[in-house]
């Protein structure tokens, strides 16, 4: 059973018609199902767990990468399917699961590529895509066998799953984090930074003072911060599209 | 700058790792690293890189500083600017003009290593 959980910013009149259109595609499909909007002062949390409670199997998230984070947030640990309509202005998920915009998504979600995907953790948080820490100098990685420390001031990223950039692509189904360690270099003539990989199942990280890491877009402070990988942790439907 | 491709691991210029590092896959150093080093892939040490560690790889490409004992199960290249103290033991050996040697080298089938003990613990005379 389908629930169809749409993002607040859907409520606006120039979605009208595009929603229309999709949830008429779902019906011919045979995937129709529950409809549950996300309101401001509304807890999304306890919207979608009573729809899972009610044997709803598949929660799908209609709007962009937030729409699909609170939806994360909000089934946790359960094996519940996810997925994502991308509708309106969209991040780097939807490119990311092969995931079309709009009424397209429709024939994808029918499909139903399922895939496991892993899922990192941050002080007892869940993240599906990168924890960001700023340039800083007086922290210490203990990888348990080893430790690293910057001889000077390095920005950390902890990646599970994100777009190709300078620090190459990672896989979410391999078991692992990415701790990413950009040092940047000055010269005269540009600003670059050397950039530092390391596969991980579970790390630390601490500082002298504290800091402010950017979890999936939301704020985390502390001094210590300790990494896990959760294999396997979450089942999302992909296109055939999909970046991995 | 090396560039991740997903199935290595990278020690970055400008950061220094202490301990025992075991990767995965292949390896790349550019920064400090003391300690040991392991990896069954392939390990490539930067120009800028300085490496005070035992080290095992399956093949090494060397373009920086190490003081320590390496093995190599396939070939080892040291490049001009590399300079090696320590004890090779390896199976294929290249080195490039410029390249600075100082240790025992140990290669063939009938290659043993000639010690554990690092370089850096050797008392001085």
């Amino acid at each position: 059973m389908y629930c169809y959980v749409y993002d607040e910013a859907l409520q606006d009149r120039r979605f009208e018609r595009e929603l229309a259109q999709i949830e008429t595609r779902l019906t011919d499909l045979g995937i129709a199902g529950k409809i549950a909007r996300l309101a401001l002062f509304r807890d999304a949390n306890e919207l979608i767990r009573d729809e899972i409670r009610g044997g709803v199997t598949t929660v799908v998230a209609v709007g962009n990468d937030m729409t699909l984070r609170r939806v994360l947030d909000a089934v946790g640990e359960r094996k519940t399917v996810v997925a994502l309509l991308p509708i309106g202005p969209q991040g780097a998920m939807t490119e990311l699961l092969g995931m079309p915009t709009g009424v397209a998504a429709c024939d994808v979600l029918s499909a139903r590529i399922i895939e496991s995907l892993d899922v990192g953790e941050v002080n007892g948080k869940r993240f599906l895509q990168s924890v960001h820490i700023e340039e800083r100098a007086d922290f210490v990685v203990d990888h348990g066998t080893y430790t690293t420390t910057p001889q000077r001031k390095a920005s950390v990223e902890v990646r599970n799953f994100a777009a190709p950039d300078d620090a190459g692509m990672q896989s979410p189904i391999d078991e692992r984090l990415s701790l990413i360690l950009r040092v940047p270099k000055f010269s005269l003539f540009s600003k670059k930074a050397s950039i530092g990989i390391v596969p991980f199942s579970t790390l630390r990280i601490s500082y002298e003072t504290n800091v402010t890491a950017l979890v999936d877009g939301e704020r985390l402070n502390g001094k210590d911060f300790v990494f896990r990988v959760i294999p396997n942790a979450l089942r999302v439907v992909t296109g055939k599209t999909r970046k991995f | 700058m090396a560039k991740g491709t997903g199935t290595e691991t990278i020690i970055a210029h400008g950061v220094r790792l202490d301990g025992d590092l075991v990767a995965e896959g292949d390896l790349i150093i550019e920064g400090e690293v003391h300690g040991t080093v392991k990896t069954q892939g392939d390990l490539r040490i930067g120009e800028q890189a300085l490496v005070e560690a035992d080290i095992e790889a399956g093949n090494a490409l060397v373009s920086g500083a190490i003081r320590g004992n390496i093995l190599v199960r396939g070939k080892l290249e040291l490049l001009p600017s590399s300079s090696m103290t320590g004890d090779v033991v390896t199976d294929v050996l290249a080195i490039g003009p410029g390249a600075q040697m100082n240790g025992c080298i140990s290669m063939g089938a009938d290659a043993t290593p000639k010690g554990k003990k690092r370089v850096a613990e050797t008392p001085e005379e």
